[in-house]
């Protein structure tokens, strides 16, 4: 009996209307997409993105060429050169990252005694030479003074937790 | 001489008539596939060439076309070629016998069925041929599981249409048609009813769509018989694959659902008006149903397993159809028919 | 000009019929003599198309181009033929395959000899009136006068069906199947049973 009903019901196609009207259903809701470029996420204010260098606010640069962001870069990425400047300070004379190589993985700002090298909401970028994914000092501290404001609030909000 | 050259150029400017706006509806297709399956994932699907996406086709027929085709070093080259044509010709070749209104057909044939029932045969050499001549294990299953598939599958779609055939008398696709006149009553899915499923499921099966789509099989076999191919010969086989599901679904509203008829022929107080009046847009309608439910099959149904499609073929779609097709017979001798003209 | 057209229609497909047919039996590749026989099959009903018998062209292309030659192209794909050890044999099998082959001459000489296809016997047929419809005339023919004949042919093909499946249908006991239609009638309440496991823990009992 049991065999006949379940023929019946298969033949009467009965799950697969089932499914056919779960579909249908999806169909016309609202859909979830966001039309990305006009449209974006809210990011979070540890977004780890383009990395940068930042500066204190009387101009000076925050790094001090200690060099702990090249030792922990697990990609090898960062490579630094550093001498002593006329008034004493070390300073780096090179600072380059290799984009292609970096993973964003943060572990250079988490590392950084000083604040200076910082991971920015930056995602959107591209480079049309092989040879622009090695980004230099000058174009990193470049972009650390552009987001310096949205940089410093970001690091505010998260200060409590650190 | 001057008579045979116009009639030929007329023969011409009628295939031009059927073909290009089959192109056209085909690169639709493909742009409605993606914007109803991505509707019933909750997604918007493409959107950003042109207004609505509505250039999307284009661009991608110009990417394919721009592409290059690359010739595996050890296939067979000229079949390889060869197969790409072979499933595209059969395809474009049986509308040559689809009716779109009364009188309004390029060949007006009595074996009109048995013809397209023959060509759409006759389309598994080139995904057979693809298969074999690309020399590559993934594109060689592909096309032996399609070739068995679509043998099995032909032989339930053909006692489909035998039954149709018994119900309207006749093998030409207008004369069915017109045999299902008088009212929603007299078209034959409701007399034919299990033929009609079983007819657009096999038909489904045919064209290698979801859910019988083993023959592609992205998660086993790659893409199956097309995996070599690239450019516009990957084009040819994905045209072909699209206007045979045009085709299908026009065929299920030609025999089953009134072709050019209007639903509305019957009811009283439109009579003279024109939604009782048989037209091409009735079955322009109908076929766009059933192609949307060839992509709501597709959204909605995992694939089959292999040996399942067999045996749906084999054990319950042939024996319904063959006991049917009695019914059917009987109903016609015994006249106790309700449809017949 | 009437008959020039049919006439260069029928000439080409001859040609390449018999060309095909030639093919067929000289290619060294399996795969390509299955295809020209397919070709043959095809300018076959093309020449029947021109002698009015759409109705057996269309079934020629259905059943032979459309299935049989699938699966005997099915079947030659998946074979690894070794061309040496098939040369090798051929002088072995000589002696029979002359004989069997002379046989078959003389019986094909015998029915298509030139006497039997005088154009006195075959005059050019009338041509059919408008609406005559070859299949209803084959069904016709063929449900009445030879009934039969047709019978008994579908017996013996339904007997060649049944005896190809038993002398191939072995059922080792060792090996392991499915069986699809068990499969789909399995239900959730068959496999699955929801247990209620207690816990004893300290952890457990906050959960």
């Amino acid at each position: 009996m049991s065999a006949i009903t379940s023929y019946l019901k298969s033949l009467a196609l009965l799950e697969l209307l089932g499914g056919m009207r779960v579909t249908i259903g999806y169909f016309f809701k609202p859909k979830f997409t966001i039309m990305y470029p006009e449209e974006k996420t809210p990011k979070s204010n540890r977004f780890r993105g383009l990395l940068a260098l930042r500066r204190y606010p009387n101009g000076e640069e925050r790094c001090i060429a200690c060099k702990l962001c090249e030792a922990v870069c697990p990609a090898l990425a960062i490579t630094i050169d550093s001498e002593q400047r006329d008034d004493g300070t070390r300073r780096t004379t090179r600072f380059d990252i290799d984009l292609f190589k970096c993973i964003f993985c943060g572990f250079c700002e988490e590392s950084c005694p000083v604040d200076s090298i910082v991971g920015t909401d930056v995602h959107e970028y591209h480079m049309e030479e092989r040879s622009e994914s090695v980004i230099t000092k000058p174009q990193l501290l470049a972009l650390g003074d552009r987001l310096e404001q949205q940089l410093a609030a970001d690091r505010q909000q998260d200060a409590p937790y650190r | 001489m001057m008579d045979h050259l116009m009639a030929l150029g007329w023969i011409l400017i009628k295939i031009l008539a059927i073909t290009i706006p089959l192109i056209l509806a085909v690169a639709f297709l493909t742009l409605a596939e993606r914007r109803v399956i991505g509707a019933m994932q909750v997604r918007i699907g493409p959107n950003r060439v042109g207004p609505w996406g509505l250039f999307q086709p284009f661009a991608d027929v110009i990417k394919l076309l721009m592409k290059e085709v690359i010739l595996p070093a050890k296939s067979n080259r000229f079949l390889f070629v060869l197969a790409p044509m072979l499933t595209l010709i059969p395809a474009l070749v049986a509308w040559a016998v689809i009716p779109f209104e009364e009188g309004m057909v390029l060949a007006q044939i009595d074996a009109g069925l048995l013809y397209v029932l023959a060509l759409t045969s006759v389309g598994v050499y080139g995904v057979i041929i693809a298969g074999w001549a690309s020399n590559s294990k993934y594109a060689f299953l592909g096309a032996m599981r399609s070739a068995a598939q679509i043998v099995s599958y032909e032989i339930a779609m053909g006692f489909a249409l035998v039954g149709v055939l018994v119900a309207a008398g006749s093998l030409n696709l207008t004369e069915i048609v017109l045999g299902q006149q008088g009212g929603i009553w007299n078209w034959y899915f409701i007399p034919l009813f299990p033929l009609f499923i079983i007819y657009f499921i096999s038909g489904v099966a045919e064209t290698n769509r979801a859910p019988f789509d083993v023959a592609e099989g992205e998660s086993e076999i790659v893409a199956g018989f097309h995996v070599e191919y690239s450019g516009a010969a990957f084009a040819l086989f994905f045209l072909g694959e699209y206007a045979n599901m045009i085709l299908i679904s026009l065929l299920a509203a030609l025999m089953f659902m009134g072709g050019w008829l209007s639903p509305l022929e019957a009811v009283p107080g439109i009579e003279g008006t024109f939604l009782a009046a048989p037209s091409i847009v009735w079955l322009l309608l109908k076929t766009m149903f059933f192609l949307f439910l060839f992509l709501w099959f597709r959204a909605t149904f995992p694939r089959y397993r292999y040996d399942q499609i067999m045996r749906l073929g084999w054990k319950v779609f042939i024996p319904i159809t063959i006991v049917w097709i009695l019914v059917v017979a009987l109903f016609v001798v015994k006249q106790w028919l309700w449809w017949a003209p | 000009m009437e008959q020039l057209i049919p006439q260069i229609v029928f000439y080409t497909f001859s040609l390449a019929m018999v060309l095909s047919a030639i093919a067929v039996i000289t290619v060294r590749n399996p795969v390509y003599a299955a295809l020209f026989l397919i070709l043959a099959f095809v300018t076959c009903a093309c020449i029947w198309m021109l002698l009015e018998a759409e109705f057996l062209a269309i079934t020629l292309v259905l059943v032979y181009v459309g299935a049989v030659m699938v699966l005997f192209l099915f079947v030659v794909m998946m074979l690894d033929i070794n061309m040496d050890l098939v040369q090798q044999r051929f002088a072995r099998y000589l002696p029979v395959s002359l004989l069997v082959a002379v046989i078959m001459l003389i019986e094909m000489l015998m029915v298509v000899a030139a006497k039997n296809f005088t154009v006195e016997l075959f005059p050019m047929p009338a041509p059919h009136p408008l609406g005559y419809s070859n299949t209803e005339a084959l069904g016709e023919l063929l449900y009445t006068k030879y009934l039969f004949a047709f019978e008994v042919a579908a017996v013996i093909l339904v007997v060649a069906i049944i005896a190809a499946i038993t002398l191939t249908l072995r059922k080792r006991p060792n090996t392991r199947h499915q069986d699809p239609s068990k499969q789909v009638q399995v239900k959730k309440e068959d496999r699955l049973r929801v247990v209620k496991v207690e816990t004893d823990t300290e952890y457990g009992k906050h959960t």
